[in-house]
């Protein structure tokens, strides 16, 4: 980089730009408002649910119900309940997670302060991370994953990665608190989770339809429980989780 | 999450506030009617920012304003600068980088506020200007050597 290419750096730093406005609840607003015609077709499906990931906006809501949704936005997760779920496969590769690795070595690569596999439980049978983004621990019955923890740093509300949650309407969502900590538990009907990177790309990461999910944000972390688990079971794991 | 850079390019693309803002609105609901043909393993942010720059630089041609540089860099502060004479001096840079930014042509200073003001890597700075990337890359180069023939560059390496 040449001197003035660095001039040109650090004058960027003093920039006195303009606060923007907020274009949320406009943007909301406009785009809640009933289209022309939707065919029900996946790749539709699909766009909606980027439409939800990229706009943080609520997505075909009334705008009087967003605040309900944001006010459910727990840790990295928004919870958004939308009219139609993309279709995708229920079995996706576990690559997406991050690469497989043992605990040891998730302790170097996480890149995050995360909690250790619950105490008192077998140890998973499986470890993946994504450093800087993700560790998940999983456990298995057979080739199918019975149980799915993972956990995501951050947990600013406008924290740009965000981890989408739609939810069909079958999905009952209640808010608890778990140990102090707010808390979403997921009951009921299918739900998708997409990921959004932190430079606004979208992973696709085919999601999956997961089971019953608690989420919790606990000391800047969020911590996801899904699979075949009923709500005292996820709020006991989450519980047994702790450094 | 995209609010910020997207208010930014725009009002750069639009030269005024009020555009800009409309140009956002507009440019989000636009790209949410358009996102099934959005390819869904195309970076996103490049594709929002592509349509929310056209919008606003619809709005400033049907306004009929020239492309101007809208931007003032703030005063330095006193605790920023080891003296007043030098934050005297550094003030002074600063308007003579912007005042070399404005004299360029829109081409170039296009690429350099978007390179550099609005710290957008080249592959956005293409989207939101239309153009493609070696163009960014190339007019990067040819623009940085006409605003240092208008505003020099300090001896310090």
């Amino acid at each position: 980089m040449t001197a003035l290419e660095r001039e040109l750096v650090s004058l960027a730093a003093t920039l006195d730009w303009p606060e923007e406005p907020d274009v949320v609840a406009p943007v909301s607003a406009r785009i809640a408002a009933p289209l022309p015609q939707r065919r029900p077709r996946r790749r539709l499906a699909l766009a909606l649910a980027l439409a939800v990931a990229a706009l943080v906006a609520t997505l075909a809501v009334p705008p009087a119900r967003t605040a309900i949704f944001d006010w459910l936005g727990i840790g990295r997760a928004r919870i958004t309940i939308v009219d139609e779920l993309p279709s995708l496969d229920p079995v996706p590769g576990l690559e997406i997670l991050g690469d497989r690795v043992t605990l040891a070595q998730a302790r170097s690569r996480a890149g995050f302060p995360y909690a250790p596999p619950p105490d008192g439980e077998p140890a998973p049978d499986e470890v993946r991370v994504a450093p800087g983004m993700r560790v998940a621990f999983l456990w298995r019955d057979g080739d199918r994953v019975r149980l799915l923890v993972t956990q995501f740093p951050g947990s600013a509300a406008d924290d740009p990665a965000l981890v989408k949650k739609l939810v069909g309407s079958g999905t009952s969502v209640e808010e608890l608190e778990v140990d102090g900590d707010r808390a979403v538990w997921l009951e009921g009907g299918p739900h998708v989770v997409l990921f959004v990177g932190p430079d606004g790309s979208i992973r696709e990461d085919n999601g999956w339809l997961a089971g019953n999910t608690l989420l919790v944000a606990r000391d800047g972390v969020t911590v996801r429980v899904e699979g075949d688990v009923s709500r005292s079971d996820a709020v006991r794991l989450v519980r047994a989780m702790r450094g | 999450m995209h609010q910020r850079i997207a208010f930014r390019v725009a009002l750069v693309a639009a030269g005024d506030r009020g555009d800009a803002e409309e140009a956002v609105q507009d440019g989000f609901v636009k790209a949410h009617r358009a996102l099934g043909r959005f390819r869904s393993e195309a970076p996103f942010r490049p594709w929002l920012l592509r349509i929310v720059a056209n919008e606003a630089k619809n709005r400033r041609r049907a306004a009929g304003r020239r492309a101007a540089l809208v931007l003032q860099a703030a005063a330095t502060s006193g605790d920023a600068a080891p003296s007043p004479e030098a934050a005297a001096v550094a003030d002074e840079r600063r308007a003579q980088l912007l005042d070399g930014l404005a004299r360029l042509d829109e081409r170039d200073r296009d690429v350099l506020v978007h390179r550099f003001l609005l710290e957008l890597g080249e592959e956005e700075t293409a989207a939101a200007l239309g153009v493609r990337r070696g163009t960014v890359k190339s007019r990067t180069s040819r623009a940085l050597s006409r605003l240092r023939e208008l505003v020099g560059e300090e001896a310090s390496a």
